[in-house]
């Protein structure tokens, strides 16, 4: 991490490396200072000026170097312990990246892109001449430092180039903030009436979504009927017949799981920072299949708000933007998911039960109180069969689920997955028919995130379940 | 801060060069030790050191001394430590007799500090420590944290702040500026700065918390009771007397003896007290196993508490005699 003058020319990506690090050693900060752990003012300048000594190679000598400039008290090590593991994989899986991202097709290079780009994309590989004002892929290249409420004990948020915008939400009160870049949402702002200017949905999306509904309503029931092959010995059956032997367990038959078709429940958050970061019409043909093929559907939509729009996306004759707007939400105010969860548990109570699988669309930059986010969530979890989560910023190749919201909920979904395009519904869905709800799935599993598939990028459909075994390793 | 840093001897050590060092002068570090250290000589900063006593952390100033062939300047803390005692002191009585005898003067006259620039980096005042004035060199006793500053010899001295939560707050607040700029002001006298900025090291036992400025100063290492492996080849190394299964045998009652709830558990030191005890009342030919009389005979090597040692009760001593015969397998 020396100065970055002359060495421009020779490596380009020297600078994004530095860049990488500082911003990763800022968030590890205000990470540590979040926790309680009194970090000296200037530590962060100790620590950039002691990892510049020891090099990043060894992560023991990382760990010392920084545990002997950040803290200052014995009792601080459990905090630092907790900690460093994320930080050394995020700042090691960055500049690997950018390491690697001289060499082949950029993994990301059709970041931005819409779907239509995607075949010239992964078509030619990356130019050098113009990956100088591309986004470093995988590296929050524009992000900005952490920024730690007035009071110190608040949230570190950092703001996430995604897909298409950025976003900085979580923020309570920041009104007074420049518009400095990007589009910013004011969980206090004023609400305002959006021009839906949706286009319709395409067959893919179509073909998308329906994958994903229907690998979320062929999930196995809990009822098991009598099979030859199936997976478990049926315990009951067996201690009957073995009456006949005199006790003696001669044969044991087996059961499955019958299949099942499970009801469908979807929750849309229309925030600004969630309808900025998804593909509207995907998301559209998300709501339009749930309401339309899954059992006993029902949609809603929140963000401070929460109605019903079940019968706007079931009835045929209506477009689906007019579904939206018919539901009168008014979008961009900030999201209260637990005030949401407290609506739907109060209005439509039976719209969740043992036998319902519910698909929540939200970036979890949750504004309200955290206590009554805490109560809903557990309460769906509860309630319901299984709860899926569609992250908007989950498609990023960094992201975690820090936010106060995203942690507190991570523990009660079953599966978090990105959603910012369509295909991103057919990769969720590849997971969920291949390993079930209970099983391993979710964001961390996405084979594109891994780094699996550098010439595939995202955007990548995975229609076939073939291509979809070779990525599981993550090797393609 | 850049141009210490340039000045700094020790810019280009690497870790491989002070664990050298270590091995040299026998003492035993952990990695985290090693880079710590070496991080502090590298960026020219002073490096508090927190554990409990006994544990190796005035060990560590006297062996970065030894290693680099230095100068150790030690100052123990104390309750009511003042500047004067830290720092420096006229010589009243030679400042008396010189102005009695007429050969010095309070105002200053003709020049008879001839070395004047010798001592370097040092600032003179014209106007107040002119020649033939009593407020000279001659006159001034060096008090470590002087010394450690004005040393000549172009090598920078260790200087080990020993149990600095000892000192008053007040003192910890006058080393601020020792710390950060590596000078000090004497009103009389100017402003004396290090022309090489010594290796400090500051040591705490946690007797109570130090000031945020001081730590900010300051590179951390807090250092754990090592573990058993560690600690038996401090012993091996320390004690080279001692029959090597034997050496096993004590590191194991030792940590088996910090497992209790002492009101003050054994640190390394204790533990090479009573390993020299142990190799001091063994006879030559005598290869048995520590037996549990000979251990609670020499059990005050290792407790330093009336209460402690009246907790050692006979079942104690046989677990004890349990965990030095396990301890040949662990050698091995």
């Amino acid at each position: 991490m020396a100065s970055s003058d002359g060495t421009e020319t020779e490596t380009p990506d020297f600078p994004a490396a530095r860049r990488h690090l500082l911003t990763e050693l800022i968030r590890f900060v205000a990470v540590l200072r979040r926790d309680g752990v009194a970090v000296p003012a200037s530590g962060t300048l100790d620590a950039a000026r002691a990892l510049a000594a020891v090099g990043l190679a060894d992560e023991r000598r990382v760990e010392a170097a920084l545990r002997a400039s950040l803290l200052a008290e014995t009792a601080d090590g459990d905090a630092f312990d907790e900690a460093f593991p994320t930080f050394w994989h995020r700042l090691r899986s960055g500049l690997d990246r950018i390491a690697t991202a001289h060499d082949g097709p950029s993994p990301a290079g059709d970041e931005g892109a819409d779907g239509d780009d995607r075949e010239a994309d992964d078509a030619a590989p990356a130019d050098d001449s113009e990956r100088d004002d591309a986004a470093e892929p995988g590296l929050l290249d524009d992000a900005e430092p952490p920024e730690m409420d007035a009071d110190g004990d608040g949230d570190p948020t950092v703001k996430i180039p995604t897909d298409r915008r950025h976003v900085a939400g979580d923020r309570p009160t920041d009104e007074s903030r420049e518009e400095s870049d990007g589009r910013r949402y004011s969980a206090v702002g004023e609400s305002a009436l959006v021009e839906a200017d949706v286009p319709t949905p395409s067959s893919e999306e179509r073909a998308a979504a329906g994958r994903f509904v229907d690998a979320l309503s062929s999930l196995p029931g809990r009822r098991r009927r009598r099979s030859p092959t199936g997976p478990a010995v049926d315990a009951r059956g067996a201690l009957r017949a073995s009456l006949q032997t005199g006790g003696a367990p001669i044969d044991l038959p087996r059961d499955a799981p019958t299949p099942s078709e499970l009801r469908c429940c979807l929750l849309v958050d229309v925030s600004g920072s969630v309808l900025d970061t998804v593909d509207r019409s995907a998301l559209l043909a998300l709501g339009e299949r749930v309401a339309t093929s899954a059992r006993d559907a029902r949609v809603f939509l929140f963000d401070t708000d929460f109605a019903e729009a079940t019968a706007a996306f079931a009835d045929p004759a209506r477009s689906p933007a007019d579904a939206l707007r018919a539901a009168e939400i008014e979008w961009g105010g900030g999201t209260k998911i637990g005030h949401a969860l407290g609506e739907l548990r109060r209005t439509a109570p039976h719209a969740v039960d043992r036998r319902t699988v519910v698909v929540v669309v939200s970036d979890g930059l949750d504004v309200g109180d955290p206590a009554l986010f805490t109560d809903g969530i557990t309460w769906l979890s509860d309630r319901a069969d299984g709860v899926v989560w569609l992250n908007p910023l989950a498609v990023s190749p960094s992201f975690e689920p820090a936010s106060r919201g995203m942690s507190d909920a991570a523990p009660y979904v079953d599966g978090l997955f990105g959603f910012a395009a369509a295909s991103d519904l057919a990769e969720a869905a590849r997971q969920i028919e291949r390993r079930g709800l209970g099983g391993p799935i979710g964001y961390e599993h996405d084979p594109r995130r891994t780094g699996g598939a550098p010439g595939g990028g995202r955007g990548r459909t995975d229609d076939e379940t073939g291509t979809g075994d070779a990525g599981e390793g993550g090797v393609v | 801060m850049s141009g210490e840093l340039d000045a700094n001897p020790f810019a280009s050590l690497t870790e491989e060069e002070l664990r050298e060092r270590f091995e040299e002068t026998d003492y035993v570090a952990d990695d985290r030790t090693v880079t710590t250290v070496d991080l502090a000589l590298r960026l020219g900063r002073p490096l508090l050191v927190e554990g409990p006593p006994g544990s190796g952390k005035t060990e560590l100033g006297k062996t970065l001394a030894e290693g680099f062939d230095t100068e150790l300047i030690r100052l123990q803390c104390y309750e009511g430590l003042t500047a004067e005692n830290a720092l420096y002191e006229w010589n009243y009585t030679k400042q008396l007799l010189a102005v009695q005898a007429d050969e010095g003067t309070v105002a200053g006259g003709a020049a008879t500090n001839g070395d004047a620039g010798a001592a370097g980096g040092r600032d003179r005042e014209a106007g107040a420590a002119g020649a033939g004035s009593v407020f000279g060199e001659e006159y001034l006793l060096e008090r470590p944290l002087l010394r450690a500053l004005r040393n000549a010899e172009g090598r920078p001295p260790v200087l080990l702040i020993d149990e600095i939560d000892r000192a008053d707050e007040e003192f910890e607040a006058f080393l601020l500026e020792l710390l950060s700029d590596f000078q000090v002001s004497i009103p009389e006298y100017g402003t004396v700065s290090a022309s090489t900025p010594p290796i400090v090291i500051l040591t705490s036992n946690r007797t109570r918390g130090l000031s945020d400025a001081l730590k900010r100063r300051c590179l951390y290492l807090h250092v754990e009771p090592p573990s058993f492996e560690t600690e038996y080849e401090i012993v091996r190394r320390k004690v080279p007397e001692l029959d090597a299964a034997v050496a096993a045998e004590v590191c194991s009652v030792v940590e088996r003896l910090r497992e209790e709830s002492f009101l003050k558990r054994p640190g390394v030191a204790e533990t090479l007290d009573w390993a020299r005890a142990v190799a001091a009342l063994r006879h030559d030919d005598a290869d048995e196993p520590l037996a549990p009389d000979v251990i609670e005979r020499t059990i005050g090597c290792l407790l330093k508490e009336a209460e402690d040692v009246s907790r050692v009760d006979a079942e104690l001593l046989e677990r004890l005699h349990d965990a030095a015969s396990a301890a040949a397998e662990r050698v091995e």
